[in-house]
C-alpha cells in the first residue's frame, strides 16, 4: 500500500483508466455469461461459484478505485471525493426513485444494473464537475 | 474557499521550470500546480513546506493571505 502511495503521480491516471477498462470488460463478460455458466455447472457448489463470478470484477473495481485514490495528490483527492459524494447521492436517489416507480408498474431493474447505473452516474458527474471547475 | 495569493509562477519562471517540471518535483499533478498558481487551491502544510524547501524560501515568502 505504501508503494502505491509513493509511486509517481503522473502515471496514476493512465494506470487507473487501464485497470478500470480491464475490470469493466471482465464484469460485462461475466455478467453476460453467468446464466450459461450456471446452467453448465454440474453440482450446486459449482453453480454457486458460477453465480458469484460477476461479483469478482466488482471487488476488483473497488480495489482499483481505492488504489487510484491512494496514489493521487491532495488536490486530486479533494476533487475525487467531491465527485464521488455527489455521484453517490445522485445515483442512490435515482435507484430509489426507480424502485418507487416500480410500485406503479415500471419494470424492476435487476441487481446487475446497480453497479453500471452508479458507474454511469459517476462518469457523468465527473465530466460535469470537470467542466464546471475549468 | 482558497484565500491565498502566491508568487509561484514568478519563482517557477526564475528557475525556468514548466508547470510539468514543478509537478514532477513535488510529485503532484500538473493540474494541481495550475490550481495552486491560479489561487483555486491552497496547499496543505506538508505541500507548502515542500514548495518552500524546493524554492529555498519560507512559506510566508511564497503565500500571502489576501
Amino acid at each position: 500500500m505504501a508503494a502505491a502511495a509513493n509511486a509517481p503521480i503522473k502515471y496514476a491516471g493512465r494506470d487507473y483508466l487501464v485497470e478500470v477498462a480491464i475490470a469493466t470488460t471482465l464484469y460485462v463478460g461475466a455478467a453476460a455469461s453467468r446464466h450459461w455458466l450456471i446452467a453448465q455447472a454440474p453440482n450446486p457448489a459449482l453453480k454457486l461459484a458460477a453465480a458469484i463470478i460477476p461479483a469478482l470484477p466488482i471487488w476488483g473495481l473497488f480495489w482499483v478505485v481505492y488504489r487510484y485514490y491512494r496514489r493521487i495528490d491532495e488536490f486530486e483527492k479533494q476533487k475525487f471525493l467531491e465527485t464521488l459524494a455527489l455521484s453517490f447521492g445522485i445515483g442512490s436517489s435515482l435507484v430509489c426513485t426507480w424502485a418507487f416507480l416500480s410500485d406503479a408498474g415500471i419494470s424492476v431493474l435487476g441487481i446487475t444494473w446497480a453497479w453500471p447505473t452508479l458507474a454511469v452516474t459517476w462518469a457523468l458527474t465527473g465530466g460535469i464537475m470537470h467542466f464546471l471547475r475549468r | 474557499m482558497p484565500a491565498m495569493n502566491n508568487i509561484l509562477p514568478e519563482l517557477r519562471a526564475k528557475l525556468s521550470m514548466t508547470q510539468g517540471d514543478l509537478a514532477e518535483a513535488l510529485n503532484v499533478s500538473r493540474q494541481t500546480v495550475n490550481a495552486l498558481e491560479k489561487g483555486r487551491y491552497d496547499p496543505s502544510l506538508p505541500l507548502a513546506f515542500a514548495i518552500a524547501k524546493l524554492f529555498k524560501c519560507r512559506i510566508e515568502d511564497i503565500f500571502d493571505p489576501r
